[in-house]
């Protein structure tokens, strides 16, 4: 059940989710998924058939409300550099 | 309890409950599978907090080294986070002591 | 050294590069550097409208630490390729 006896630096993680769907929170609201292709110790990687979700707040200049405005947008084949990663998580084991 | 390094002081809280607080406010907790020289750490069963409220779970995660981690390791939310997560009495009691001397 | 690698396999490929400051340029990759500084040639900037003054940069050189992201042209990366060459370099990195 537990995956900590294959993984003994952080690092283990990110490789056994190779070829597999993850998710990426990334500094400025932004969040991606896709499939990683590559990674170095950075952080930068190479992700297919992305889906990024920005989350901007934007604030009405009339009536000073704060809303969530949400943008997705796909892109086939994306580098990402590692410098903006929060957090890398592999899709959710079935336990 | 009290380890020399700092260093042996994340060896020995493996394996155990933690809350990771990052820089922005967003708390991670879970289990602290491991961490690296640069502080990069894995977790498992992780679930986020943003303003204390519960957002989201990821099975496990990977949070890189760069977001503010040293404050929240040394920082008293961690001490604090300790002793919420590991059930014995003794044990909190002692944390919390402690966790007074660092604020104090 | 992964991604210098990989990227140089890109040369002569149309690329859209994204900064951290909104601005995405699409253009040919001239070169790339170890610390992944790109060289665009017959840049086009994607948001004219928003730019309009960058709309006379023909050819550029790129800091590599201003990019977050870099569109890359799915059929010319051969994912196989990478995934072998990440797992290779993480071997490497172990201590």
């Amino acid at each position: 059940m537990s995956v900590s006896s294959v993984i003994e630096q952080p690092l283990d993680l990110i490789r056994a989710s190779l070829d597999e769907r993850v998710l990426i929170k990334m500094k400025a609201d932004r969040e991606l998924r896709g499939t990683l292709h590559a990674y170095d110790q950075h952080l930068n990687m190479v992700l297919g058939n992305v889906e990024e979700t920005i989350n901007e707040i934007v604030v009405n200049d009339n009536t000073n409300e704060q809303t969530v405005k949400t943008t997705k947008r796909k892109i086939g084949m994306l580098f990402l550099r590692g410098d903006g990663v929060i957090l890398v998580s592999p899709p959710l084991r079935t336990k | 309890m009290s380890k020399r390094t700092p260093g042996d002081f994340l060896k020995s809280v493996v394996g155990r409950p933690v809350v990771v607080k990052l820089n922005s406010g967003v708390e991670y907790r879970g289990i602290l599978t491991c961490l690296d020289g640069f502080m990069n750490i894995a977790l498992e069963q992780t679930e986020e907090y943003i303003n204390g409220i519960r957002v989201s779970s990821f099975g496990d995660a990977f949070v890189r080294g760069n977001n503010g981690l040293f404050a929240a390791f040394f920082g008293v939310n961690y001490f604090i986070s300790i002793l919420h997560s590991t059930g014995k009495v003794k044990k909190s009691i002692m944390l919390r002591q402690h966790t007074k001397e660092c604020q104090y | 050294m992964l991604f210098f690698s990989f990227f140089k396999t890109l040369v002569d490929k149309e690329v859209i590069v994204e900064l951290k400051n909104e601005v995405s340029l699409k253009g040919t990759l001239h070169s790339v550097d170890q610390y992944l500084n790109i060289k665009l040639n017959n840049v086009e900037i994607v948001d004219e409208q928003k730019y309009p003054y960058l709309g006379c940069l023909k050819n550029c050189f790129i800091r590599g630490s201003t990019v977050r992201y870099i569109q890359l042209p799915a059929a010319d990366v051969d994912t196989d390729v990478l995934q072998d060459a990440t797992r290779k370099e993480h071997q490497v990195n172990k201590k």
